[in-house]
């Protein structure tokens, strides 16, 4: 079982974020930041379902959705494990998907600005922030997951 | 897509001549949990009535299972169950003694499943249910409608009157029954929108006893968004109208509206405008409810597609 029966999933079902998405990002966050690592078994869907008073379709929703995306996969009568291949991307998908964050970064640059030096210079730093130190409970990961799935 | 509920062009009036459901259509899939919602006296509880066959419609049709319930047989009717708004327990019975009579009008009845049901909901077997806490005696209704083993339950402000932990502890006990297979359909009314976000698939939007809109809700939360645009200039063109808006508001530079977005490109030629900032929120469905009816005017019933997106 490990830890995921232990970890906390934040699910606001006011944002206006249908609840299946954030628990989808949930997951998303906690295996691109490694606390949830190849192999690992998810809560089962009645288990989440209670633990955040939802309808076990939404869970059920977002396994689904998940399993689709190869991050997890459902092993029959066992549950679900996070994905041996847990990328969630294939390399052409990850391609249109920054692009689409960069152009939203640089057009918002120019808008208020910024010289392509500055620009450049803050997006080396951030990469550096979290290439360089790639540790669980990064807070970039998350947003930069945010980022895609607004597009 | 079979339906567990259905409602076509359903109409009461009263005496009096007060309309209370105009022309109403509904569905519910099976299986599915379908909230309605709206105002005080838009017609909720007179179309549960009328699903119910408590209330004889002036026009159109119920079918609950595929039956009329007026004129539907006991087998039927005895796997509907429903809470009412006004639920009558008699309170000098203890859960024991109300499950025990109760148990010979049912055949299915499920002793056991009862007993275990009201342990895991912590309530008391043995003790008056009168002198039992709100959030308990509904839990007590909830029990008592489920202990059938239903094919349909609705219930009629199940969380009204109760503090936030006892409407918790109504909605757990509702989510616990829920299967992911979805054996039982579940219809709710109430006001308090926030109680449904959590547990339905699918929202009615009622309002003067017309049904206003009906749609998924996680497609009512991506379609119906907050849109936010930020001119240049001191203000913007005169002619500027944010595609798809339902309402907006002009404050200086700024431009606020609650639009239809049906997809992100909707909103492109407002981004090729030079200088011009677009922003998308999302929007909670108090919020929604709120943007579309809680502005003095009354909107006509949108042309949603009825049931998207299933």
């Amino acid at each position: 079982m490990g830890t995921s029966n232990l970890l906390h999933f934040e699910i606001n079902p006011h944002s206006g974020i249908p609840v299946y998405r954030q628990m989808m990002d949930q997951v998303r966050y906690y295996v691109a930041s490694s606390v949830l690592r190849a192999g690992d078994q998810l809560p089962s869907i009645r288990e989440l379902s209670q633990r955040l008073s939802v309808n076990p379709t939404t869970v059920v929703k977002a396994y689904n959705e998940l399993e689709h995306a190869e991050v997890i996969e459902m092993r029959h009568g066992k549950g679900a494990f996070v994905a041996a291949t847990a990328s969630g991307l294939s390399a052409k998908e990850r391609e249109t998907a920054l692009h689409r964050l960069a152009r939203h970064l640089v057009v918002e640059a120019k808008q208020m600005g910024a010289s392509e030096e500055a620009l450049l210079r803050v997006v080396r730093a951030e990469m550096d922030n979290v290439y360089g130190q790639d540790k669980p409970g990064d807070p970039v990961g998350f947003s930069v997951l945010r980022g895609l799935r607004r597009n | 897509m079979e339906l567990a509920i259905e409602a076509t062009n359903l109409t009461k009036t009263f005496k009096g001549g007060v309309v209370a459901v105009s022309g109403l259509d509904l569905q519910v899939p099976r299986g599915a949990v379908y909230g309605l919602i709206g105002r005080n006296g838009a017609g909720k509880t007179t179309t549960i009535r009328l699903l119910l066959g408590l209330l004889r419609p002036d026009q159109g049709a119920t079918r609950i299972l595929g039956h009329d319930l007026w004129v539907a047989p006991r087998s039927v009717r005895a796997r509907v169950a429903c809470v009412s708004q006004a639920q009558a327990l008699p309170g000098w019975m203890s859960l024991a003694e109300l499950t025990r009579y109760a148990s010979h009008f049912y055949e299915g009845w499920e002793s056991i499943q009862v007993r275990d049901l009201a342990r895991h909901w912590s309530l008391a077997w043995n003790q008056p249910v009168g002198t039992m806490s709100g959030g308990e005696q509904r839990r007590v209704a909830i029990l008592m409608a489920l202990a059938p083993r239903p094919a349909v339950l609705i219930l009629d402000e199940p969380t009204v009157g109760l503090d936030p932990i006892a409407r918790r502890e109504v909605l757990d006990a509702l989510v616990s029954r829920m299967g992911p297979g979805g054996d039982c359909t579940i219809l709710l009314s109430t006001q308090i929108i926030s109680d449904l976000e959590r547990i339905v698939e699918y929202v009615g939007i009622m309002d003067r006893g017309r049904m206003m809109t009906t749609a998924r809700l996680e497609h009512l939360q991506q379609t119906i968004r907050r849109v936010q645009v930020i001119f240049p200039d001191l203000s913007p063109p005169p002619d500027f109208a944010v595609p798809g808006a339902i309402r907006s508001q002009v404050t200086g530079p700024v431009v606020t509206a609650v639009a239809q977005v049906a997809n992100d490109e909707q909103l492109d030629p407002v981004r090729r405008m030079p200088g011009v900032r677009v922003q998308l929120f999302s929007l909670g469905l108090e919020d929604i409810f709120i943007e579309l009816f809680g502005h003095g005017e009354r909107p006509e019933p949108a042309p949603e597609p009825v049931l998207a997106g299933r």
